[in-house]
């Protein structure tokens, strides 16, 4: 994969998530900082950092991301989530506006 | 799953999933403080829906709901009140029609008997239809904030001193609205009293100062005296159907007329005359209904004067469309013509006058109007036709009208149509009116002979049939589709006076949602 068809999300301790940029724009809010020219630093470098959102969060954004892309092209599957991160993942979803 | 559901809403489906998974998330106080307000309130109103809400659960919302919604719940009682007056950013509460909140509720919502007084932020309280009185009534000064009350169909006679924004009195009896000081109404823009009965109306209402007021709904109260009206410079709305209105009390009203945009006197006694006292003191007026009153073709020459009407109810009056000119074999002066003047009028309802298809010529004048609505036994085509001119109409009622199938397929609609509603046409056959639908694909056709896209799930439909033809039972509208696979023409079934009666009544299919208005017969 070209490093230019890739993203990479940092959460708040320092993990990075390297994912496709098709995906990481399932996210309105992630989608506007890649794509509005030049305002943000994140265009250039392809990186976007979250510190409010902590590692394990962070990672099911990026499984949502790639679960939504396939649900948008027919796989209906069921997206699990642990009752015991609905609150954070809902509030961080919130955010990202996905 | 829904397709393109976001991750919020599938975090709300998990997390209000059953009663397991609440327990499990309820226990992160923490992370629930910090919960932006228009999630929490999603949050919560998803749990009310799935029933999983319970006073202890009230507890750990208490930082982070705006609005509260329990209408209707009758498990909603003091308890409940004693975690709602605690929920500290609360701006809007509805609890109307909950037969267990009462007064003794309502002193625990104030939180009479808390330490710290709460609810500094409500805005918006309902308690339409509760079980309150003047006790719980002289809790509403704890709120601070207060701005919106209903207390429409409760016990309270007397309001306390409040400085309120819009108040809901409806269907109560009514001492007074404020004790003592009238000075407290300063801030009152809206009030409603539908329905309400007052001891003495104009005491009530003369010595409130009432500056602020623009709208008034006095509709079926029994104020028989109108004189507080005298006071009201700033009325922009004034509701006075199925009141004790005459001609002789429009003096009032009109005093109240400088800037009123609205006004309402459908179903009351007055006649003509009281236009006539109306000219001149309403410049603003651009929504009058006169619906059900004894009002006449003179009233129209009055109407035409006041030039900002936009929309103009005459339903159901004695309007004829033509006035006497008083000389005999002289020729009739069509009184619609009148109309012409209103160069602003966007909405006309003759619906169910003695209108006949000569006195409609003069409409063919009213070029800005956008909707008409007509409704006679007596209109034919040639009233179709005489409208044809109105270009920017958007819909068209003509309904009950003799109008043949040649009628329909020569009238060509004026491009911006979206509704032509041709219920009780009786004339019509399927075929016409299928015709016509293919052909002005952009117009929704209302009659019984079409299936209307919102009744799709009610009404099934073969393209032969003529009536709906259903033998599940129509109280159980939903499950129709799914156990109705097969179309069998019923018509047999029926005789001619039956079928006639389902021809008649008006729109039947259109209302299938009212079951008590079906037929008979359809509701076997």
């Amino acid at each position: 994969m070209k490093k230019e068809d890739t993203v990479k999300l940092v959460s708040a301790e320092g993990f990075e998530f390297v994912v496709d940029k098709k995906a990481a724009m399932v996210s309105h809010t992630i989608r506007n900082m890649l794509t509005s020219p030049g305002s943000f630093a994140e265009t250039q470098h392809g990186e976007v950092t979250f510190p409010e959102i902590s590692t394990p969060i962070l990672e099911k954004i990026c499984q949502y991301f790639y679960w939504s892309l396939q649900f948008a092209s027919g796989k209906e599957t069921e997206f699990h989530i642990e009752p015991e991160i609905t609150l954070e993942l809902m509030m961080a979803a919130n955010y990202l506006h996905t | 799953m829904e397709k393109g559901k976001g991750l919020v809403d599938l975090c709300i489906e998990a997390a209000t999933a059953c009663s397991e998974s609440v327990d499990i998330w309820r226990r992160q106080r923490r992370t629930l403080e910090r919960l932006p307000f228009q999630l929490a309130d999603d949050l919560f109103r998803r749990l009310h829906s799935r029933r999983l809400l319970s006073p202890s659960i009230l507890e750990i919302f208490q930082f982070c709901v705006n609005e509260v919604d329990l209408r209707g719940e009758s498990c909603v009682d003091a308890e409940w009140m004693v975690y709602l007056s605690a929920f500290r950013y609360l701006h809007s509460l509805n609890i109307a029609d909950c037969k267990n909140v009462n007064n003794f509720a309502l002193w625990h919502l104030s939180g009479t008997y808390s330490f710290d007084g709460v609810l500094t932020q409500l805005e918006h309280l309902d308690l339409w239809g509760s079980e309150i009185s003047n006790v719980g009534a002289a809790t509403f000064e704890k709120f601070p904030m207060l701005r919106i009350l209903n207390i429409a169909w409760t016990k309270v006679t007397r309001m306390p001193i409040l400085s309120i924004a819009c108040l809901n009195m409806s269907n109560c009896t009514i001492h007074s609205i404020v004790d003592g000081d009238n000075t407290a109404t300063a801030t009152l823009s809206k009030l409603i009293v539908t329905g309400a009965a007052f001891i003495d109306a104009d005491q009530v209402l003369s010595i409130l100062q009432l500056d602020c007021l623009k709208f008034l709904d006095i509709s079926c109260s029994n104020i028989g005296s109108f004189n507080f009206l005298v006071n009201l410079r700033n009325l922009e709305h004034l509701n006075l159907r199925y009141s004790q209105i005459t001609d002789g009390l429009m003096e009032q009203v009109a005093s109240a007329g400088e800037k009123l945009r609205y006004l309402n006197l459908s179903n009351t006694k007055i006649t003509s005359h009281a236009l006539s006292v109306l000219v001149g003191c309403v410049p603003n007026l651009e929504n009058i209904s006169l619906s059900h009153t004894l009002v006449d073709d003179t009233s129209l020459l009055y109407i035409s004067m006041a030039s900002s009407l936009q929309l103009v109810d005459l339903s159901n009056t004695r309007i004829r469309g033509f006035v006497d000119s008083g000389r005999e074999n002289s020729d009739k002066m069509l009184s619609l013509s009148a109309l012409q003047n209103l160069t602003n009028l966007k909405s006309l309802n003759l619906e169910d006058t003695k209108v006949m298809d000569e006195a409609l010529q003069p409409l063919s004048l009213l070029t800005e109007l956008e909707c008409l609505y007509l409704k006679s036994d007596f209109l034919t085509e040639i009233s179709l036709h005489a409208i044809a001119s109105l270009q920017k109409l958007r819909f068209l009622g003509f309904r009950g009208a003799v109008l043949t199938d040649y009628g329909l397929l020569s009238y060509r609609p004026p491009p911006l149509l979206c509704v032509f509603d041709l219920r009780g046409c009786w004339l019509l056959s399927a075929n016409a009116i299928s015709s016509f639908c293919k052909k002005y694909q952009q117009v929704q056709v209302r009659h019984a002979h079409v299936n209307n896209p919102f009744e799709d799930e009610i009404v099934s439909y073969g393209t032969s049939a003529s009536f709906i033809t259903t033998k599940v039972p129509m109280s159980r509208p939903r499950t129709v589709k799914s156990s109705n696979t097969s179309f069998v023409d019923e018509r047999m079934k029926y005789s001619t006076e039956e079928l006639l009666q389902l021809e008649s009544s008006t729109g039947f299919s259109f209302m299938l949602k009212d079951l008590d208005l079906l037929p008979e017969i359809l509701r076997k």
